[in-house]
């Protein structure tokens, strides 16, 4: 208590300087906080944004389906057990069917893979009931923005489509795009048409088939599922889990160059102040005060305007922080062009474990830069410090 | 009482490193100080009085020979125990008064009663008394930049006093002030001598200082080379 009393008398006492030291560590706080605060946003809205637009509550795989082997989707098809089929009834789930395809716009060729989907379907957020306007007997194609750039295509564009059907039987067709989603989900954009689910199963022969069904929020297992693959959002968010996983070492650079500033920046008034105060470190100690004692003074002060710094990114930074986590933050550039799931304001999430990982482990590394040069006076002798000599 | 002596010292030998050789800073000091003596180490620069002085006060240890500062033998003694002897029984006053800038004179001088861990209300007294006696209660809020030389060594002397301590040790305490002060300041030190009874040891080579001093050890390379008792000094009678 005594050491802290002192220890608030001499920040105190030293008025302007302790209020500019702790500034300068505020703003490496606020900007630890605030970057952190924006990787976990930018992460937090991949999966919000993967969730809404693809993943819904789950889905039902069929047993040969695997999404990354584009070669699987031929023999990936059938029509759904019944208990699956009640969830879709009930309009609890919907069927998606897919299948590869070419698509031939403006003369060029490109591979795409189709998706016919229910277009009444309310489950997962896209615009699917654009697919119900007319088309001119044409297959109307919802697209993405980001296809329809790579592409050329614009609403009304007409252009062939070649698909394989069940029977291992080439056929095209035209379809004609009737509308180009904005979205921030690159995988439902890029390479991907959708089409209604009926003209795709009339197209591929695959009456009532589908390749996967995926369902809403909150509905639980069935038990009838038949040999159809169970995926839970856990296994369907896995390659999201792992992009932010990867880029988990960018993060951590990031937080640990911001602690570096921060912690220079203490470690260095840290020595200044030992390099300044010699003269009141040797009156301190012939005034009987032990070198520990005096360690532990110079050390509390330095944790003390570590604390005040958090104090002040609370109480200046926290408006801030509020309002950037309310209207978020204009990002510049689309990402999703770069095939990344970012929003065009980015909005950043300051969650209390953030905050409370944040002032522990920074409270650390403080306390740990405010005792290392402090150590220098336990080798200070009196004698030399009481005429200013720094041993 | 058993042991009448504040300071004992017995065939002190102190010498420093200097590159690969060691230069003696002082060497046979044979002294003792008793209760209330009003003693003066004299002599020029270099003598080996701040040293002396130094070693009184725990803040460095001899070489070689016994020092007992009121019963605790010093060469011997942790640095702990050195700065227990300070902190309840000794005070400080110095040339540059090493007043800290940020304190007001009220902290200034409360700072050993907090080392000492007194209570704040008996803090607050003791303080108000000490500042009484050294004259500087109207400047009991301000801080060491707004005082003059003089009253930053009131100060200084009244964070001395504070806590009542046997020995006093002063290391040219007036060297920074000018005539008026240095007798104002030695005054109030003969004041304090007389009326508490508390020991004084001072290195100085100010003539100001000398005339109230009643006991002069006089150095000279590290030596003492007399010894002077003076009955009636010129001034602070």
């Amino acid at each position: 208590m005594m050491l802290f009393n002192l220890a608030m008398k001499n920040l105190i006492g030293a008025g302007m300087r302790t209020w500019l030291n702790v500034f300068v560590t505020a703003i490496s706080f606020f900007m630890i906080i605030f970057i952190s605060g924006m990787y976990d946003g930018m992460r937090s809205h991949a999966k919000q944004v993967t969730i809404d637009t693809e993943v819904a509550g789950g889905a039902y795989w069929h047993p040969e389906y695997d999404p990354l082997d584009p070669f699987s989707y031929e023999d990936a098809h059938g029509i759904p057990p019944k208990e699956i089929n009640d969830l879709i009834n009930n309009k609890n789930a919907f069927s998606i069917l897919v299948s590869q395809a070419s698509i031939y716009p403006n003369g060029r060729m490109m591979p795409v893979v189709i998706k016919g989907i229910e277009p009444e379907q309310s489950i997962i957020n896209l615009p699917t009931q654009s697919l119900l306007k007319e088309a001119d007997g044409l297959i109307p194609v919802l697209i993405g923005s980001g296809m329809a750039n790579y592409t050329k295509l614009k609403v009304g564009d007409a252009f062939a489509i070649r698909w394989l059907d069940a029977n291992r039987t080439y056929d095209a067709d035209e379809g004609v795009i009737v509308y180009i989603m904005e979205t921030e989900n690159f995988k439902v954009d890029m390479g991907t048409i959708w089409i209604p689910l009926e003209r795709a199963q009339a197209m591929l022969d695959m009456k009532n088939e589908a390749t996967y069904v995926t369902f809403s929020k909150n509905i639980s297992k069935v038990q009838g599922k038949g040999n159809w693959i169970y995926r839970d959002v856990d296994y369907l968010m896995r390659d999201m889990e792992a992009m932010i996983e990867a880029d988990e070492p960018n993060a951590r650079i990031m937080y640990a160059i911001l602690l570096s500033l921060a912690g220079m920046g203490i470690f260095n008034s840290q020595i200044l102040s030992i390099f300044r105060r010699r003269k009141e470190i040797g009156t301190l100690m012939a005034m009987g005060m032990t070198r520990s004692r005096v360690v532990g003074l110079f050390t509390l002060e330095g944790g003390m305007n570590a604390f005040f710094s958090l104090i002040m990114v609370l109480v200046l930074g926290g408006p801030v922080f509020i309002y950037f986590a309310l209207y978020g933050i204009p990002l510049p550039i689309d990402y999703n062009e770069m095939g990344l799931i970012m929003a065009k304001k980015l909005i950043p999430v300051y969650t209390t474990g953030l905050f409370i990982s944040t002032t522990l482990f920074i409270s650390f590394v403080v306390l740990v830069l405010s005792y290392m040069p402090s150590r220098r006076i336990a080798k200070m002798k009196p004698t030399d410090a009481l005429r200013g000599k720094v041993t | 009482m058993l042991n009448k002596n504040v300071v004992e010292i017995k065939n002190l030998l102190k010498q420093f490193p200097v590159g690969g050789d060691y230069f003696t800073a002082l060497s046979d000091v044979n002294l003792e100080l008793e209760k209330a003596e009003f003693m003066g180490l004299v002599g020029p620069s270099g003598s080996g009085k701040t040293t002396l002085l130094n070693i009184i006060g725990g803040l460095d240890s001899p070489t070689e020979g016994n020092v007992s500062v009121l019963g605790i033998k010093l060469g011997s003694s942790s640095h702990n125990k050195r700065a227990y002897l300070r902190k309840t029984k000794m005070g400080f006053i110095f040339q540059s008064y090493n007043l800290l800038p940020v304190y007001s004179v009220f902290e200034n001088v409360e700072l050993p009663l907090i080392l000492n861990k007194i209570d704040s209300q008996e803090r607050k007294r003791l303080v108000n008394q000490a500042v009484e006696w050294v004259g500087l209660a109207d400047k009991i809020d301000s801080r060491p930049a707004q005082l003059s030389g003089g009253e930053c060594q009131r100060t200084a002397i009244a964070r001395a006093i504070v806590n009542e301590p046997a020995l006093i040790l002063a290391d040219e305490p007036t060297a920074n002030l000018d005539a008026e002060n240095s007798h104002q300041i030695m005054k109030i030190m003969v004041r304090l001598n007389k009326e508490l009874e508390t020991s004084f040891i001072f290195a100085t080579h100010d003539e100001k200082i000398m005339a109230y001093l009643r006991r002069i050890i006089h150095l000279e390379d590290g030596r003492i080379v007399q010894d002077e008792k003076i009955e009636n000094p010129r001034m602070g009678k």
